[in-house]
């Protein structure tokens, strides 16, 4: 029996066997270790090395809870932890799984992030590791979040199981053949527009998702902080300006990723997944672009050389791909408008790099006073002529949105002002409209008819606009519901060359509905019914 | 929101259709029919302030064709664009007779 102690909790380790033989020699030892320690009011057993605990050695440690109320076990081995949660001692006080213990040595690092390393373990397996000192609450937070995303729909990994790595802890994840985009677009450039794509679709994706209130944290507070921060190093009255157009952002409960830069999407077995989540949160579109603003050029403005060893591809690969991910998200070819969004986006950006680097850089570095300098002189000359941060886009993607109720004929309405509201402002013609409408509402009734019968359940309406004014302009209608598997596709279409009274009444819902849209797409996948309307204005 | 303005004289029962006709109004409409008086043997639509119609409208418009081949005749008037894009796609056009 060992004690380390600190101010308020000791931390004892208990080893060996303890039963009748021992008990009450432990329960001594234990007691003066406590009294040595000033006994306080909470403690710590270690069980790592303890192989046998009996219902006498129990006793030991439920008398010893009345004097000390605080007490907890850590480092439950599988069969310690059995015996003390067949004796419900799980259920009367904390008691931690002792965690298996992985080395990292001599494994290739296939990531590298501000917090820590991602090495890969074995084939299929990578360990990703944590340098900040409170390593345990940062894995929970992020297995949380990237539990709530794959629940809303982000293609993720969620980590299977938390590991002792060295003096920290790391998580475990299961990533298949995985590649990571910037790999990808390190060793293969002819594979640069399929990464441009993914990477917009992903974005969309993630940013069309709204999070129910609470669940995340609010990115715009995160960077109002960083704003505050730097009020002071700011000309007269700028900085208190800035903070004002950060604060005009219009509040958003879409879900923004806050690091989504190359490294954080991977392929692996053929399938995008997104990574890297502690940073989910909900906010205006606006502040992820500042962070993948900041990924590809913000960072190496002043040295071009800090690109390419992060991402392992060169600075104009880097800010060509920024430019392209942006008209692509934008919808737009325009280079005024990306420009004025890019000016946009730069503001903050900068406010978090001069944030970023009084907190993290080495001041005697030769290269951080002209870096600091660099994003100084930007952002100033960005806040002489600006006086707003607010954009709006008017094809949808500024602020995607789905709407999910129950799939009740009665809430078709519902369905109709969502997608009449979301396509509003587009300019697209009323027979366009109607036609979109009258697809919808067939599959919608075919959902609320169908899917969950004799039950109820929820549908998710998902609307995408795609394109400028004046060019091919592209809605994506999708509807998904988790009921039972059913292909509407596969239905015949109706012979609609009968008379009337041969004609059956009823069967022309789907035809209808093809009829009027470009594409209809079906999959059924994790456990729900995909359907997609694709209807194009040339 | 589907508006139904009646207008019957003699035999002739008028139905000028104003708003949406679909999954969730054509029961009302369903229901004028099944209360169309015994005596009416021509049923007229007029169209011309419907700015919607679905399939669920369809199928009483089919419904009412088939019920007023037996009993007389059923015209349908003033179909605008939207609507007579609809009539074509399924080929109602070729069913209903349309002035």
């Amino acid at each position: 029996m060992t004690t380390d102690q600190n101010k308020t909790t000791a931390v004892i380790k208990l080893t060996g066997r303890i039963d009748s033989n021992n008990n009450a020699q432990v329960e001594q030892e234990i007691r003066e270790r406590l009294s040595a320690a000033g006994d306080p009011g909470s403690a710590v057993f270690d069980v790592s090395d303890l192989e046998y605990i009996s219902s006498a050695g129990l006793r030991v440690i439920l008398r010893i809870r009345k004097t000390v109320p605080d007490l907890k076990i850590i480092n439950a081995s599988p069969e310690v932890y059995e015996i003390l949660d067949m004796t419900g001692f799980t259920e009367m006080m904390k008691v931690e799984k002792a965690y298996r213990v992985v080395s990292v040595e001599g494994c290739e690092v296939i990531g590298e992030g501000f917090n820590g390393k991602v090495y890969r373990i074995d084939k299929d397996n990578v360990v990703k590791t944590y340098k900040n000192a409170n390593a345990l609450a940062g894995i929970m937070h992020e297995r949380e979040v990237a539990r709530l995303a794959l629940i809303l729909g982000v293609p993720t990994a969620i980590s299977y199981d938390i590991v002792r790595v060295g003096d920290s802890y790391g998580s475990v994840f299961e990533l298949l053949n995985a590649t990571s985009f910037s790999k990808i677009l390190a060793r293969e450039p002819e594979r640069y527009d399929f990464c441009v794509r993914e990477y917009v679709n992903m974005l969309k994706k993630v940013h069309s998702i709204s999070v129910p209130e609470g669940k995340l944290p609010r990115i715009k507070e995160h960077e109002l902080k960083s704003a505050r921060r730097i009020r002071d190093r700011l000309p007269d009255g700028m900085g208190d300006k800035l903070i004002k157009m950060i604060e005009d952002i219009p509040e958003s409960d879409h879900m923004v990723h806050g690091d989504y830069h190359t490294k954080n999407i991977v392929v692996a077995d053929g399938e995008v997944l997104l990574i890297d989540m502690d940073t989910l949160s909900v906010g205006h579109p606006i502040f992820e672009l500042v962070h993948m603003y900041n990924a590809y050029v913000g960072f190496s403005e002043y040295d071009p050389q800090i690109v390419l060893n992060f991402q392992g591809f060169s600075a104009d690969v880097a800010r060509r791909f920024w430019h392209d991910s942006l008209a692509a998200y934008l919808g737009t070819n325009d280079e005024q408008v990306i420009k004025d969004v890019e000016d946009k986006v730069r503001v903050i950006s900068y406010a978090n790099l001069l944030d970023w680097s009084a907190r993290h850089s080495d001041p005697s570095d030769p290269a951080t006073a002209p870096t600091q300098a660099l994003w100084k002189r930007e952002l100033i000359a960005l806040m002489e002529r600006l006086d707003t941060l607010v954009f709006s886009v008017d094809n949808g993607c500024s602020a995607p949105a789905e709407l999910t109720l129950p799939a009740t004929v009665d809430n078709l309405p519902r369905v109709m002002d969502f997608i009449g509201d979301r396509i509003a402002a587009a300019g697209l013609s009323p027979k366009f409209i109607t036609q979109l409408e009258l697809a919808a509402e067939e599959i919608f009734v075919n959902i609320a008819n169908y899917a969950y019968t004799p039950y109820t359940g929820n549908a998710t309406v998902r609307l995408i606009l795609s394109g400028e004014p004046g060019s091919i302009r592209t809605v994506e209608l999708t509807f998904i519901d988790s009921g039972k598997p059913y292909d509407p596709l596969k239905k015949a279409d109706p012979d609609v060359s009968l008379s009337a009274e041969e004609r059956r009444i009823g069967g022309l819902g789907i035809f209808m509905a093809k009829k009027v849209t470009d594409d209809i797409k079906y999959e059924y996948s994790n456990g729900q019914n995909v359907l997609t309307l694709i209807k194009q204005v040339h | 929101m589907l508006n139904i303005n009646k207008t019957l004289e003699n035999a002739t029962m008028t139905f000028a259709l104003e708003g949406r006709l679909d999954t969730v109004t054509a029961p009302e409409l369903e229901q004028e029919l099944h209360d169309l008086p015994e005596n009416v043997t021509e049923l007229i639509f007029d169209l011309a302030k419907l700015e919607y119609i679905s399939s669920a409208g369809l199928r009483v418009l089919l419904s009412a064709q088939k019920s007023m081949n037996v009993r007389g005749k059923m015209i349908v008037r003033n179909v605008n664009e939207v609507v007579a894009e609809i009539f074509e796609v399924t080929c109602f056009t070729d069913i209903l007779t349309i002035e």
